[in-house]
């Protein structure tokens, strides 16, 4: 793993060295074609226009012009001859009539230096006079040449170091990159090792590896809110298990040794009771998990939630009733969401089921189903003992019992597993006080997908 | 209607590979007087279809193996012997999967040995279960057609709840209904409650069925559910 990080670094840093050159190469070139290009334009035009202005001078003015420019350097014309119609050498440093077309322009042409048999590269013009002769004016390019060598020596100099930095650059990028994630790498290793306190490191620059860690850094956060959870749910696991358990065993202890058919009997429902309440306690954790951890329902479908709650009303109605507790219902027209129907009648009839459970003799349990602005909203509110502020956060939370609730039977997660099945269905879950009482309200979250009506 | 031991008394097959909980299934259901048999999946899969079997209670997992194959090819080659499935995945998908696998019946683990037998007994007697239109027990009597309900010369007026209510029961006379079992059937509800809404229902139909002053027609099972009494 950190062997492929350190190459993906390197190779990181290889492309950026190469980039870096061949975007340097590619000005310096640039530069030297504009150079080379006026450089040359430079050379032609004084060559054509040198022609042009001797084209009319008498033969004997011309030769002293010719002697004179060629000793003094005058506009640094290097060749300068005249030759008869026949092309037969008059005057001037060319013996021989450059292989050009006699036109006044300036062309390219190997010529011969006067007295020897090398050849140097170099550009002419060569014009007809109004006599006949044939005037050749030429320029060596030796030393443009010389000048274009200087400037490429110039540039391939200047890229040298360009080289040298862009992969000293790239190597320091690339140590530093690869000992960041070297650290990463062993903060992970020791977090893996059981130090879920450790963090990763995040600097204050917030680049793209600062931004990762510092997910990575959310995201342990999480993990251990979720393990302080789960830790949190066996302690109480233990707990609520434990007690009917111990209960169980003392009793059954006591009936063992009584010799009276009579108390053994006694004893021996009294367990089954304790029994009975730690499997409600072990189902009801099952079917929590189930739905919070299970994979997503296959059943949704459109289901009308005004329905299912006048169903579960009139379910509930009777023990209600027998409560002399006061129901009543209010329902829009269908409310339709796409769902499971098992599981809303579920979340639904804990809901209910609690409002009435923790309502007292001539209280008032309304339950109503409305649609605003789209989201489907399901109200249960009762004029009961209500939640204390400070237990609010933690009706919500598995097993959590209100201190006035721990007489009242039940597993205590009759709110954890509605909660979850309304997580699952995009709705959420929230309590309000009800002034007095409490007020249960099922409801799409704020961005609830509109068009779940067919 | 009343209530006769079979002379043969139906052979229940078990296949279940938790030892304990084999043995305490075969004790129970004995003790009820019927005929059970300890069995693989292939073994219980054979006595099924040559009819050895009044009914299968298979555990979903079977060292290792899911029954539910088997059960998915008996049922195509058109054995009909009724099926209890134990699981103890619990998921609703599961249970679903179970039921359209050709499971007559679902239990999720961990049960009280009751709801078993209550449904094992509800299995069996479908058996006997002939199209009828009128329901009789005592002098109370459901006519299916006109929907009326009848005691002796009186007539009960029921809500149409109540009417599903008594019909369950008049449809398994003599035989242990537990909550869950009504909550499924005459409510379709699958999930269990920690309230006794159940129980209250129950009591508003004593109310009105029940003859003032004499015992009820449905009485309670401690520890387990109703029974409506046969005899009376």
């Amino acid at each position: 793993m950190l062997d492929l990080l350190r190459s993906s670094a390197l190779r990181l840093a290889l492309t950026f060295a190469f980039a870096t050159i061949v975007a340097t190469t590619a000005i310096f070139g640039l530069v030297y074609l504009q150079i080379r290009a006026a450089d040359e334009k430079s050379n032609r035009l004084i060559l054509e226009d040198e022609a042009a202005k001797s084209i009319d001078h008498p033969v004997e003015e011309l030769r002293r012009a010719f002697e004179l420019r060629l000793t003094h350097g005058l506009r640094r014309l290097d060749f300068a001859a005249l030759f008869t119609p026949d092309r037969k050498a008059m005057f001037g440093n060319i013996e021989e009539l450059p292989a050009i077309p006699l036109d006044g322009e300036s062309h390219y042409a190997a010529s011969r230096a006067p007295g020897t048999d090398r050849t140097e590269p170099a550009i002419f013009v060569a014009r007809v006079r109004p006599d006949g002769t044939i005037m050749v004016l030429g320029r060596s390019l030796l030393e443009t040449y010389a000048f274009r060598r200087i400037v490429l020596t110039a540039l391939a100099t200047g890229l040298a170091p360009m080289l040298l930095l862009a992969l000293a650059i790239g190597a320091f990028m690339t140590r530093r990159a690869s000992r960041r994630l070297t650290g990463i790498h062993e903060t992970i290793a020791r977090i893996m090792k059981g130090d879920m306190q450790l963090r990763l490191p995040v600097r204050s620059r917030r680049d793209a590896i600062d931004m990762l860690s510092r997910d990575v850094n959310l995201m342990l956060d999480e993990i251990n809110r979720l393990l302080a959870q789960i830790k949190g749910v066996s302690d109480n696991i233990a707990h609520d298990l434990r007690s009917p358990l111990a209960v169980v065993h003392a009793q059954l202890e006591r009936g063992v040794e009584s010799s009276d058919e009579q108390v053994l009997r006694r004893v021996a429902h009294q367990a089954l009771a304790h029994i009975d309440k730690a499997m409600l306690t072990v189902a009801a954790l099952l079917r929590l998990a189930d739905v919070e951890y299970g994979p997503k329902s296959s059943k949704f479908q459109p289901i009308d939630l005004s329905a299912i709650c006048a169903d579960l009303f009139e379910f509930f109605e009777p023990l209600a009733t027998s409560k002399s507790i006061n129901m009543a219902l209010e329902i829009q027209s269908p409310v339709q969401i796409l769902g499971d129907g098992d599981l809303m009648r579920e979340a639904v009839s804990n809901l209910i089921g609690n409002a009435i459970k923790f309502t007292p003799e001539h209280g008032t349990v309304r339950v109503s189903v409305t649609l605003e602005d789209g989201r489907p909203v399901i109200r249960v509110r009762d004029n009961g003992i209500g939640v204390e502020p400070a237990e609010r956060d933690k009706i919500f939370q598995r097993f959590y019992r209100t201190a006035s609730g721990h007489r009242v039977p039940g597993s205590g997660l009759g709110l954890s597993i509605a909660a979850a099945i309304a997580n699952l269905h995009d709705l959420e879950l929230r309590f309000e006080d009800n002034h007095p009482g409490a007020l249960f309200e099922l409801s799409g979250r704020r961005d609830y997908p509109q068009d779940t009506r067919n | 209607m009343t209530k006769t031991t079979p002379p043969h008394p139906p052979t229940i097959l078990l296949v279940e590979d938790e030892k304990d909980l084999a043995n305490e299934i075969k004790t129970e259901l004995e003790r009820l007087g019927y005929h059970v048999q300890t069995a693989s999946i292939a073994e219980a899969a054979d006595a099924a279809r040559v009819g050895d079997a009044a009914i299968l209670v298979m555990d979903r997992m079977v060292f290792g193996e899911d029954s539910l194959n088997t059960l998915e090819v008996l049922r195509k080659e058109g054995v009909k012997v009724p099926v209890l499935m134990i699981s103890a995945l619990s998921s609703i998908d599961e249970r679903v999967r179970g039921l359209k696998a050709g499971g007559d019946d679902y239990l999720t683990k961990p049960f009280a040995m009751i709801e078993l037998t209550a449904r094992v007994e509800a299995l069996l007697r479908r058996l006997d279960d002939v199209r009828t239109t009128k329901l009789r027990v005592g002098d109370l009597e459901m006519d299916l057609i006109e929907h009326t309900v009848r005691r002796g010369d009186g007539k009960i007026d029921l809500l149409p709840r109540e009417f599903k209510l008594l019909e369950y029961f008049l449809r398994h006379p003599g035989q242990v209904i537990t909550r869950a079992m009504l909550l499924r059937d005459v409510w379709q509800y699958h999930f269990s409650l920690e309230t006794n809404v159940v129980d209250v229902h129950i009591s508003n139909l004593r109310k009105k069925i029940d003859a003032r002053g004499a015992p009820s027609l449905i009485v309670n099972i401690r520890g387990a559910g109703f029974m409506l009494s046969a005899d009376a």
